[in-house]
């Protein structure tokens, strides 16, 4: 098959993967049927995208998967205490602690447990809540979207500073304008998200510090709830836009210094020179020229960033009391509910596996050059 | 272009070493109990006496920022220690041996890294009940567990351009041992990078314990920590900002100091890696 042709249908095998999984989430089909369709999507994506590189990868994740379903799963068997007598309390009689017990399968050995809860995954059914007494898949599809309103607005956001000021900061290397932005994202950089989280709450929506009377801050955006897109869209991104910078801010400064120093190397090419030499006006050469071949990096860390997102998205959903993922986890935590935990961590990971993967797929759709190469996209 | 480290720099350094001094020496220092409630000074702004002004309850905040330096710093400080010893052990070790040995320590180590780091906390987390000796044992393990990928990569990329050079080559073809050329040629070589590195990693790990803390699932309540002075704080926030803001200014400029020296060094020792 000829490249450009490869090319095209790689970009449409990574759109089609990302639009299952958000399809996935939003719609809440049955596990397998994701499972199943993704399957399909990956194999069909690696056949035409660069065959044997993305078979092996995909054949390497497998194992992966299943090694962290494995570590969840024994991490939470081995936990101290009885789950039956969490459940109970402390005045359970042995019968109804016997009883319990059988019905969570307590009693079986190890790996038929695992076996269980493994086969019990594969078709959707992640057990059912200790606490919230809910099915623990419904309890992470609902968290899911808050979470992932987050975690995309805050990606929007972040690119939104990083690329101008990239770009910006990367012409005018070396002079004061670099400096002052490198300096201004590096504070950025060195702000913990709950640390930020708080200052803004402070300053943008309950009036900042009185000095002497006056007010230096503003009241002008709310500071905690979740009010869902469907219910009011204005309303929803006010009560978003807090939230989502606190977790912004710090990936911006990440994003930019990375964009930053591609743009130094390619602003060094040969044909940026032909570019101005033709008579291009700057703004087009950064902007259309440059900006594509400087960009690759920064792609490729957006997707390893989603770690790093899910776990701010944990602080932030509990700063402004929001109920995504990381608050359904950490409910979880703080009540010992081992199996809403475990569910909630191995959704989790699985996400973050597949984006990784993703990511490495795109990379080598959008960067010609690497092809052929076995890329660890992970810089 | 001779290398300057600059002002700045030393500032930072300053700024380090007197917080670290102040977290030792915190019982010697002529500081307040950190515990003691002031009658009648309740949220009260900073003043002479209390120079980060008084908590919810009265107490001084400034003692207990002090107090919490040293819940902050001892556990970054361990796990970024032991997190060098072992990472920049199996990063050596997977630069140096090429092949198989290079290919299960890489695998292992990238497997290490597919569940979130804060998500894995909590997962560890439910291990934890009240005890507070446990309690840092715990975090420190798991901040171990966090930091030891990340750094043996960074000391495998080093290894690696090493081991290729000339006089690693004279070393074995003089019959030195693999125990030898690691830590004698090598070691010394790589040595710049890991330490550059690790005051990231330590900065790291402080904010990683304060979101912990943050969360309240830190060193339990009589003990002050940074995350959790932040957290309690946050409710009194439109009448008495200063809870809050005092330990986070003072945090935030630790964090930053912590990564400006870093960054230096790495510049210093090796200008070209610098770009990140």
């Amino acid at each position: 098959m000829k490249q450009a042709v490869r090319d095209q249908l790689g970009r449409i095998v990574a759109v089609a993967l990302l639009a299952t999984i958000a399809w996935a989430w939003f719609w809440r089909p049955p596990f397998s049927w994701t499972f199943g369709v993704l399957v399909v999507i990956g194999t069909v994506g690696a056949g035409i995208a660069d065959g044997r590189y993305a078979l092996r990868r995909i054949a390497g994740v497998i194992p992966v998967l299943v090694g962290v379903s494995f570590v969840v799963f024994a991490l939470m068997a081995s936990l101290p205490g009885d789950p039956a007598i969490n459940i109970l309390g402390p005045a359970a009689t042995a019968d109804q602690i016997a009883i319990v017990r059988t019905e969570l399968g307590l009693d079986e050995p190890f790996f038929n447990r695992y076996g269980n809860w493994l086969g019990g995954v594969l078709t959707g059914d992640l057990g059912t809540s200790i606490v919230l007494r809910e099915d623990v898949a419904d309890g992470i599809s609902r968290s899911m979207t808050p979470t992932l309103q987050i975690m995309a607005y805050s990606v929007v956001i972040a690119l939104g500073f990083a690329i101008p000021l990239g770009i910006w900061a990367g012409y005018r290397q070396g002079t004061k304008t670099d400096g002052t932005i490198n300096n201004v994202m590096l504070g950025f950089l060195a702000t913990p998200n709950f640390v930020l989280a708080v200052m803004l709450v402070l300053f943008l929506s309950i009036g900042g510090l009185s000095v002497a009377g006056n007010e230096i801050g503003f009241r002008v955006l709310p500071a905690a709830r979740y009010v869902p897109l469907g219910e009011d869209v204005v309303l929803h991104f006010k009560h978003m836009l807090l939230p989502s910078l606190a977790l912004a801010m710090g990936q911006a400064a990440v994003f930019m210094r990375l964009l930053r120093s591609d743009m130094i190397a390619t602003l060094r090419l040969p044909f940026i020179d032909l570019a101005r030499s033709k008579g291009l006006p700057t703004r087009r050469i950064l902007w259309r020229h440059a900006l594509r071949p400087s960009s690759f990096t920064l792609l490729t860390v957006v997707g390893l960033t989603v770690g790093l997102l899910i776990g701010g998205a944990l602080i932030v959903e509990f700063i402004f009391t929001i109920p995504g993922v990381g608050a359904y986890i950490f409910l979880g935590v703080t009540q010992r509910d081992f199996i809403a935990v475990q569910g909630g961590v191995l959704v989790i990971s699985t996400l973050y596996i597949v984006v990784l993967t993703m990511s490495d797929f795109l990379y080598l759709s959008l960067d010609p050059r690497l092809r052929g190469r076995e890329v660890g996209a992970r810089a | 272009m001779r290398k300057r480290l600059g002002f700045v720099f030393w500032v930072a350094v300053a700024y380090l070493v007197v917080l670290a001094l102040a977290a030792v020496f915190a019982d010697v220092l002529p500081i307040k109990d950190p515990a003691e409630t002031f009658p009648g000074t309740s949220k009260q702004g900073p003043s002479l006496t209390h120079w980060f002004g008084n908590d919810g309850v009265g107490r001084d905040v400034f003692s207990r920022v002090i107090y919490g330096a040293q819940v902050s710093l001892v556990i970054s400080t361990v796990g970024t220690v032991l997190a060098l010893v072992i990472g920049g052990l199996l990063g050596m070790v997977s630069g140096y041996f090429s092949s198989r040995v290079d290919r299960w320590l890489t695998a292992t180590l990238n497997a290490s890294l597919v569940i979130p780091p804060l998500i894995l906390f909590l997962a560890l987390v439910l291990f934890l009940d009240g005890e507070a000796k446990r309690r840092i044992f715990i975090l420190v393990f798991t901040f171990v567990l966090l930091s030891i990928a990340p750094i043996a990569r960074v000391v495998r990329a080093a290894t690696l351009s090493w081991a290729g050079q000339d006089f690693v080559l004279a070393a074995r073809t003089l019959g030195a041992r693999d125990g030898r050329v690691l830590f004698r040629e090598i070691l010394p070589n790589v040595a710049p990078s890991f330490v550059s590195y690790s005051l990231i990693i330590m900065a790291g790990l402080i904010v990683v314990e304060g979101s912990v803390a943050f969360l309240g699932l830190s060193v339990p309540p009589p003990t002050p920590t940074w995350g959790d002075m932040i957290n309690k704080g946050r409710t009194n926030l439109d009448v008495a900002a200063h809870i809050s803001l005092m330990p986070a200014i003072v945090m935030f400029v630790t964090v930053l100091a912590l990564n400006f020296v870093g960054d230096k060094l790495q510049q210093y020792f090796e200008p070209r890696e610098s770009v990140l």
